[in-house]
């Protein structure tokens, strides 16, 4: 459901030093006539000093619902109903996470936590990688790949720092991870702020925008549990039991391992077409309108995860197809 | 089941709308203490007011966001806010800082006789008599709430995965702790102080008993639990967080393990989001997701009066003066209806 006044919360993400302070203080100062708050975490980087900072401890609860990876910021459900207590209107809230935080917990508090739900609504989440470090991060600290796996933008900063074809190289590992963000190369973090909040990437109707003929999966990376991404598609309507009953078992038993997935779905006998998206096990889906005229009715999926191989992807869609 | 709430929106206005005062404040009413014959109310745009029948209420700047939480203090209230202050605020306006912790938050604040007490972070602070420092009791993560029981005796903080109750003895605090997974919120003590009762991040209530920490599981909540109120000499804890107000018998050595609840004030489609004891009877305000407030006994062959139709608001805060003769409802949008209770007042 879209609600005109939720106010939107950009989860900024990113390793110490990769320009998260840069940008927050640009997000701070440039005279744009809006009214932000931000929500830094204490053991982040310093030098942000503004009537709407507030500092959290990065607070992670586990929920007592029996769902094994169900963790949620709780001190960002505090804060955000503190903000939502103000007589004034923000036009935004930022997030800062801390390098070592994964952002699944963040993600989740938006779809569990019925009152900021109501009041505030989950913008993009927004990773900023420092091109000259990534790709060693990448290979040391599981928290950057899944800053990557995680993001809907990616701020590729430090560009003016490497080599052209290095920055080709960078780029092309965040596509392994990452098929659908939208990388932004920058010095000092400079995109315009236009691409960075107000994106409405976990609004249903962006799952639209996935495209159809992306990178085909790929199968050489060098760990079972490196984060990769896997996608599907098919002309064959599907059928809505049967793809029912496979993706909710898949994302109650693997949910733990699949970080996002997005989908379009054409099931048989329906006209409109289903939208959906989750983070791990928690799942937002919505019939989407009629498919638009002269165009394929094919149906698209995305999984980012971990051990993606091992899970029968592929075989699990293929029987999904209507007889 | 008919609902109580329904039957009632078809109506104008209420006999307390007609003969009682209502003031647009344009920011959120946050929560409310009696004082006198005085009620403070503080705001989403940092100010207390004090309302007081045939007056205009008085503004008091206090701080420069938001009123986050409030306590009566002797003829004062203690406020604190997300500008970091702690204060002491009395009806003429006069503001004492107590503490500024500069860009940390003041979550909870709460008292009793001379003893002043505020959280901020995972940390309790506690000012008693004649102390110009404030001892200091750390917990693991970031507390939730704070209650006196009624002698004052021992403090219950709230925090994720249970409560610690401290004592005093002999100037040092002592804790005990009572567990139970997922975060607690608002926490309270019977008045008899034989239970501790939290409402939780799951839509449920959990509550222990003092002496042997038994657990008491409250489920089958549609939405967070945000109010509740003792009720009565049985007594009821009476809560939010349903369509109707939920009545849980404390009574009996086992209160309410194995029992069920008493449902009154039925609201239909809303939900109950603040809930308020009428002092001395067995009758509850019950609060809705509209802005409309039922009175009700705690019994279900009993019809409840509307008291406020719908504000299209959700109600945040309900107090009662001293003497039973006033009444103050505030809703999230800032709308405040002020009226006698009683029609020969």
């Amino acid at each position: 459901m879209e609600n005109t006044s939720q106010v939107p919360v950009t989860v900024l993400t990113g390793f110490l030093g990769a320009g998260k302070t840069t940008l927050l203080n640009r997000i701070l100062t440039e005279q744009h006539g809006r009214k932000y708050a931000v929500i830094v975490n204490e053991f982040g980087e310093q030098g942000i000093d503004n009537d709407l900072v507030v500092d959290a401890d990065e607070e992670v609860f586990e929920m007592n619902n029996g769902c094994i990876c169900c963790t949620v910021r709780g001190d960002l459900i505090r804060i955000l109903s503190g903000l939502m207590k103000r007589a004034d209107k923000l036009d935004a809230i930022i997030v800062e996470t801390t390098g070592l935080a994964d952002p699944a917990p963040v993600a989740q508090t938006f779809f569990v936590d019925q009152d900021v739900a109501d009041r505030t609504k989950l913008d993009a989440i927004v990773t900023v990688a420092d091109a000259v470090h990534l790709s060693s991060q990448l290979v040391d600290h599981h928290e950057a790949e899944e800053q990557i796996a995680f993001a809907d933008v990616i701020l590729l900063n430090k560009v003016e720092l490497v080599e052209d074809n290095d920055i080709v190289k960078v780029n092309d590992r965040i596509r392994k991870i990452n098929p659908f963000a939208k990388i932004i190369k920058t010095t000092r973090c400079d995109a315009p702020l236009d691409e960075i909040v107000g994106l409405n990437a976990f609004s249903l109707d962006r799952v639209l925008d996935i495209e159809p003929d992306f990178l085909e999966s790929d199968h050489d990376h060098e760990h079972d549990d490196d984060v990769t991404s896997l996608s599907f598609v098919s002309d064959t309507p599907l059928d809505m039991d049967k793809f029912q009953d496979w993706f909710g078992n898949l994302l109650r038993t693997k949910g733990q391992d699949i970080l996002r997935s997005k989908g379009i779905l054409n099931f048989k006998g329906e006209d409109e077409r289903y939208v959906f998206q989750g983070v791990h096990m928690l799942m937002d889906a919505s019939p989407m309108g009629p498919w638009p005229k002269g165009k394929d009715r094919s149906s698209r999926v995305v999984f980012i995860g971990r051990d993606l191989d091992n899970m029968n992807l592929k075989e699990g869609f293929e029987n999904c197809k209507s007889a | 089941m008919n609902a109580d709430l329904e039957t009632f929106q078809k109506s104008n206005k209420t006999e307390l709308e007609r003969r009682g005062s209502i003031f647009n404040i344009r920011a959120p009413a946050i929560e409310s203490v009696t004082i006198r014959n005085q009620i403070a109310v503080g705001f989403g745009d940092g100010t207390v007011r004090f309302f007081q029948s045939g007056f205009e209420p008085k503004t008091v700047k206090a701080h420069e966001g938001v009123v986050l939480s409030m306590a009566k203090y002797a003829d004062d209230v203690l406020t604190g806010g997300d500008d970091g202050r702690f204060l002491k605020i009395s009806s003429d306006g006069n503001i004492e800082e107590i503490f500024n912790f500069g860009s940390k938050w003041v979550d909870c604040v709460a008292s009793h006789k001379d003893t002043k007490v505020c959280s901020s972070g995972k940390t309790v602070y506690v000012w008693t008599k004649n102390r110009d420092k404030p001892q200091t009791l750390d917990h693991q993560s970031t507390v939730a709430g704070l209650a006196f029981d009624d002698k004052g005796k021992r403090l219950a903080v709230s925090r994720y995965g249970g409560v610690t109750v401290w004592k005093l003895n002999n100037n040092k605090w002592t804790s005990s702790n009572y567990t139970w997974k997922g975060s607690h919120g608002t926490v309270t003590f019977s008045p008899d102080t034989k239970y501790i009762v939290t409402a939780m991040q799951e839509n449920q209530i959990h509550g222990w008993r003092i002496n042997d920490k038994a657990d008491l599981e409250m489920r089958g909540y549609p939405s967070k639990i945000k109010s509740f109120t003792w009720v009565g000499d049985t007594p009821y804890l009476v809560t939010s967080g349903s369509s109707d107000a939920v009545c849980w018998p404390f009574d009996g050595k086992e209160g309410p393990m194995g029992r069920k609840p008493i449902v009154v004030a039925n609201g239909g489609k809303e939900l109950a989001t603040f809930v308020k004891a009428l002092n001395g009877e067995k009758a509850v305000f019950t609060g809705y997701t509209d802005g409309s407030v039922l009175l009700a006994e705690i019994d279900e062959s009993k019809k409840p009066i509307m008291i406020r139709s719908s504000t299209g608001a959700e109600v945040s805060t309900i107090a009662i003066s001293n003497d039973n003769s006033q009444i103050l409802i505030g809703d999230m949008k800032g709308s405040i209806l002020l009226s006698s209770l009683w029609a020969d007042n």
